[in-house]
C-alpha cells in the first residue's frame, strides 16, 4: 500500500515560496526529470532553497537523491525540467553556475598520494582561486576541519573520518554560495559525524545554502530546516519538520508482525476508535493511532478474537521515519 | 585555460609522479632490461678462449725467436699469452695446470736448423684443456713443416749462414732477398694463375652502423610506448578515485584538464628523452649528432602516443577491459613497429609493413635524425602530420570524457 501526502499528480513545489523568499532563492529545481531508457530515476522533482538554509533530501538508497544532486551540479543533463543556481541555468550557463557551487561527493574523491594541503590547493585552483587568497583559505579550512596537524601527510595515511573531513574541506575551500552534500556521513564514526554536522551548520550560518542528502532520518531531523522525502524518484512529502510531523497528527506508529487474516484483522481494528490501518496483510499489520501504548491490550484482544497470532510488536513515536513508513508502507532503510 | 590552473595542475601531477615513481620507472625500465639482455645475447664479440703458453727458450737465437713470435701474432695473439720462463719453472707450472702448454726449446736449435740436422723440442700440454693445447700443437707442427720446406728450397743459403757463424745484418738481408727470388720463381708452379682479375677501386663503403646504433633507438621507442600506456592508464586511477567526477562539477573545463595533462606528459617525455639519449650516447656509444632535434622528436612523438593510448583507454567500460585492450594493441605494435626487434633484423617484408605502423614510421624518422639525414622541411611536414593526429585524438578523448567517462 502506498500513500502520498502530496497532490494527486505527485508533483508540487513544496518550498511554497513567497514573493520575499523568491527573491532570495539560491537553488531552484523545477520539474526535474532524469530517465535512463525505461528507468525513471528522478520524476518531476521541484523545490527551492534559500541562503543560510539547510534543505534535506531524505530517502532510501536508490530513491534518486544522488541523481538529483548530479543534475544540480551539472554532472548529468536533465531529461526535462530546469535547475538554476543563483539564476544561472546549470545546462546553458554551466560554468557560471558551477563557480558558486561546492560539491561534497558521497565517495571520498581525493588524491590519496597527495597531502591535505596539496589536495586543497588543487581543488581550490580548479574552482578558480589563486594565491594569496587560496593559501589563506587552505589554512582556514584546515583549521576548521581540525586537520592542520596532519596537513602535510599523504591522505592515504588518514583515518576514514579524517578523509571525510578533507573531502568536505575540498568542497568548501572556495567559499561556495551553494553547497551540495551527498550523504557525507556514510561510514563515518559517531565522533566524526558530529563534527561534520557542526561544519555543515557553520556553513549555513555563514549564509551558504546547503542541500543535504541522507538516508539517516536522525540527521535530517537534527540538521535540516526543511526536508523533502524522496522515494522512487518522487518527492512524496516536503516541508519543515513541524509541517511534516503534523501529517502524522501526533500519532504513534504500531507495527504488528505475526499471522493474520487480513480481512478479519481489518474488521476487528475498525471497531476500535481513532485507529488508521496503513497496511494489512498476512504477515504484517501497520496502524497509526494516538497513545498506542495505552491501547495495546484492547488491540491485542480484538486481534485475538479475529484469529490473529501476534508475534512481534514495534511502537514508533512520530518522526520522519514513521512518516516515511506511513507514506510508503516500508522502512527508510529497506 | 588559465595559466594559473595549468601551473596548479602541473604541480599536482608532478607531486603525484614523485610519490609513485614506480609506475614510470617500470614503463621505462622494461626496454632497458630488454636492451641489456639482447646486448648480452647478441651484442658482444664472439667469445675467444684465452690461454697461456709458457716458453723456455734456451737457444735464444733468431730462429728460436721466430718460433716464439709465431705464437704472438694475430690471430693466435688474441688467444694466447706467451710468457717466457725457465725450464724448471715451466715444468713445475704446467704440472700445476697453470698454463695451456709449455714449450721447451733447448740450446742448438738454430745451428741444427741451418745445417739441416735433427733437433728435438719438447711441448708439454695441459690435459685439463682441450682446445688451446691443440692449437699450440698444430701451430708448432706448421712451423716445423715450414722449416723443413725452407731447408729443402734454400739449403745452400742456410748452409752459408752456418759456415759464417753469427751473420751480419747485411748477410741476413742478402739471404732474405735470395730466398724471396727463389720463392718468386717457384710461385708460378705453386700458384698457377687461372683467372685474370681486373682491379677496380671501389668507393669507400659507408661504415656499418654499430650494434648500439641499431638497437637503442628501438629500445627508446619501446620506452615511449610503455610510458604512454602507463600515463594514459592514470585516467582510470582518476576515475576510480572520483577526482575526475569532482573535477567535472568544478568550473574549470575538461579541455583545460586534458590540456594540462598533455603539457605534463610532454615535459615528462622531454626529461626521459634527454636522459635516454645522453645515456645511450655516453654509456652505449650510440651517436646522437643533433641532441635537441632528437629530444624534441621523442617528446613530440611520445605525447602523440600518449593521446592515442588515452583515447583507447577511455573507450571500454571497465579498467580491466581497458588494460586488456591497451595490451592487445601495444605488444603487436611494438613488435611489428620495430620497437622490440629493429627493422634491420627483420625480414624485408616485415620491416616494410612495420614502417607503416605509427611507431614504426616515427622510429624511421627518428633514425633519420640520428643519421643526420632528416631535412628540416621533411621534419616539419612529419611534425604537422603528427600534430593533426594528436589534435584528433585530443578531441575524441575530450568528447568521451564529457559524455560519460568522467561522471
Amino acid at each position: 500500500m502506498r500513500m502520498c501526502a502530496c497532490s494527486a499528480a505527485g508533483r508540487a513545489d513544496f518550498s511554497g515560496p513567497t514573493r520575499a523568499t523568491l527573491a532570495l532563492t539560491v537553488i531552484e529545481v523545477e520539474q526535474l526529470r532524469k530517465t535512463y531508457g525505461d528507468l525513471t530515476a528522478v520524476n518531476d522533482i521541484s523545490f527551492t532553497a534559500h541562503p543560510g538554509e539547510i534543505f534535506g533530501l531524505l530517502g532510501p538508497n536508490g530513491a534518486g537523491k544522488t541523481t538529483t544532486i548530479s543534475c544540480i551540479s551539472g554532472l548529468l543533463t536533465p531529461t526535462a525540467g530546469h535547475v538554476r543556481i543563483l539564476g544561472h541555468d546549470v545546462v546553458r550557463e554551466g560554468t557560471a553556475a558551477r563557480r558558486v557551487l561546492g560539491v561534497v561527493p558521497q565517495e571520498i574523491s581525493l588524491y590519496e598520494d597527495l597531502s591535505a594541503i596539496e589536495n586543497l590547493n588543487y581543488w581550490g585552483g580548479a574552482q578558480g582561486m589563486r594565491n594569496p587568497l587560496l593559501r589563506e583559505r587552505v589554512a582556514n579550512v584546515l583549521e576548521i576541519t581540525g586537520l592542520q596537524d596532519r596537513a602535510r601527510e599523504p591522505v592515504k595515511q588518514f583515518s576514514g573520518g579524517m578523509r571525510r573531513r578533507l573531502n568536505f574541506a575540498c568542497g568548501i575551500v572556495h567559499q561556495p554560495k551553494v553547497l551540495l552534500l551527498d550523504e557525507p556521513t556514510v561510514g563515518v564514526d559517531p565522533q566524526s559525524r558530529v563534527r561534520l554536522l557542526d561544519l555543515v551548520r557553520a556553513q549555513a550560518q555563514s549564509g551558504t545554502s546547503v542541500l543535504y542528502t541522507t538516508h539517516y532520518m536522525e540527521e535530517a531531523e537534527t540538521l535540516c530546516d526543511r526536508v523533502a522525502i524522496v522515494d522512487h524518484g518522487r518527492v512524496i512529502a516536503a516541508g519543515t519538520l513541524a509541517e511534516l510531523r503534523s501529517m502524522l497528527s501526533e500519532r504513534d506508529l504500531l507495527r504488528l508482525s505475526g499471522v493474520f487474516q487480513p480481512d478479519a484483522a481489518r474488521a476487528a481494528i475498525e471497531h476500535l476508535d481513532g485507529i488508521e490501518i496503513l497496511q494489512a496483510d498476512e504477515g504484517l499489520l501497520i496502524l497509526a493511532l494516538p497513545e498506542a501504548s495505552r491501547r495495546l491490550p484492547a488491540i491485542f484482544a480484538a486481534l485475538a478474537a479475529a484469529g490473529a497470532d501476534v508475534r512481534g510488536t514495534t511502537l514508533t513515536q512520530p518522526s520522519l521515519e514513521s512518516l516515511f513508513i506511513k507514506l510508503t508502507g516500508k522502512e527508510l532503510r529497506e | 585555460m588559465t595559466m594559473g590552473f595549468l601551473a596548479i595542475s602541473l604541480r599536482k601531477d608532478w607531486a603525484r609522479m614523485r610519490r609513485d615513481p614506480l609506475s614510470l620507472a617500470t614503463a621505462a625500465g622494461i626496454p632497458l632490461v630488454l636492451a641489456v639482455l639482447i646486448t648480452l645475447v647478441f651484442g658482444r664479440e664472439p667469445a675467444t678462449p684465452r690461454g697461456r703458453l709458457l716458453l723456455a727458450d734456451e737457444d735464444d737465437t733468431v730462429v728460436s725467436n721466430l718460433i716464439a713470435g709465431a705464437f704472438s701474432r694475430e690471430p693466435l695473439g688474441k688467444m694466447l699469452v706467451v710468457e717466457k720462463v725457465g725450464r724448471e719453472e715451466g715444468r713445475a707450472r704446467i704440472d700445476r695446470g697453470e698454463a695451456s702448454a709449455f714449450l721447451l726449446i733447448p740450446k742448438g736449435l738454430q745451428h741444427a736448423f741451418l745445417l739441416d740436422q735433427p733437433f728435438r723440442m719438447q711441448l708439454f700440454t695441459n690435459p685439463s684443456e682441450r682446445i688451446l693445447p691443440q692449437i699450440v700443437k698444430e701451430t708448432l707442427s706448421i712451423v716445423v713443416d715450414g722449416a723443413f720446406y725452407l731447408q729443402r728450397v734454400a739449403a745452400g743459403q742456410l748452409h752459408a749462414f752456418a759456415a759464417k757463424g753469427t751473420p751480419t745484418d747485411l748477410e741476413i738481408a742478402q739471404v732474405s732477398v735470395s730466398i724471396s727470388h727463389l720463392a718468386t720463381n717457384l710461385d708460378k708452379y705453386l700458384n698457377p694463375r687461372v683467372i685474370d682479375l681486373e682491379t677496380e677501386v671501389a668507393q669507400a663503403k659507408t661504415a656499418e652502423p654499430s650494434f648500439a646504433a641499431i638497437l637503442l633507438p628501438s629500445m627508446l621507442f619501446m620506452g615511449l610506448l610503455f610510458i604512454a600506456n602507463s600515463l594514459a592508464g592514470d585516467i582510470w586511477k582518476e576515475r576510480v578515485a572520483g577526482t575526475l567526477r569532482r573535477l567535472a562539477s568544478a568550473p574549470v573545463s575538461m579541455a583545460a584538464f586534458l590540456a594540462s595533462r598533455v603539457v605534463f606528459v610532454a615535459v615528462v617525455y622531454g626529461i626521459v628523452a634527454i636522459a635516454g639519449l645522453v645515456a645511450a650516447d655516453k654509456l652505449a656509444g650510440m651517436p646522437v649528432p643533433s641532441l635537441p632535434a632528437a629530444v624534441l622528436w621523442m617528446a613530440f612523438v611520445g605525447t602523440v602516443f600518449y593521446l592515442l593510448f588515452l583515447w583507447i583507454a577511455v573507450q571500454p567500460a571497465t579498467q580491466r577491459a581497458a588494460n586488456v585492450l591497451s595490451n592487445l594493441i601495444i605488444f603487436p605494435l611494438s613488435m611489428l613497429g620495430g620497437c622490440f626487434f629493429p627493422f634491420e633484423w627483420m625480414p624485408a617484408w616485415m620491416a616494410r609493413m612495420g614502417r607503416l605502423t605509427p611507431n614504426g614510421w616515427a622510429l624511421t624518422e627518428f633514425k633519420a635524425i640520428l643519421d643526420g639525414n632528416a631535412g628540416a622541411a621533411h621534419l616539419a611536414a612529419s611534425a604537422a602530420l603528427l600534430a593533426g593526429v594528436a589534435a584528433l585524438a585530443f578531441v575524441l578523448t575530450l568528447r568521451r570524457l564529457r559524455r560519460g567517462f568522467a561522471v
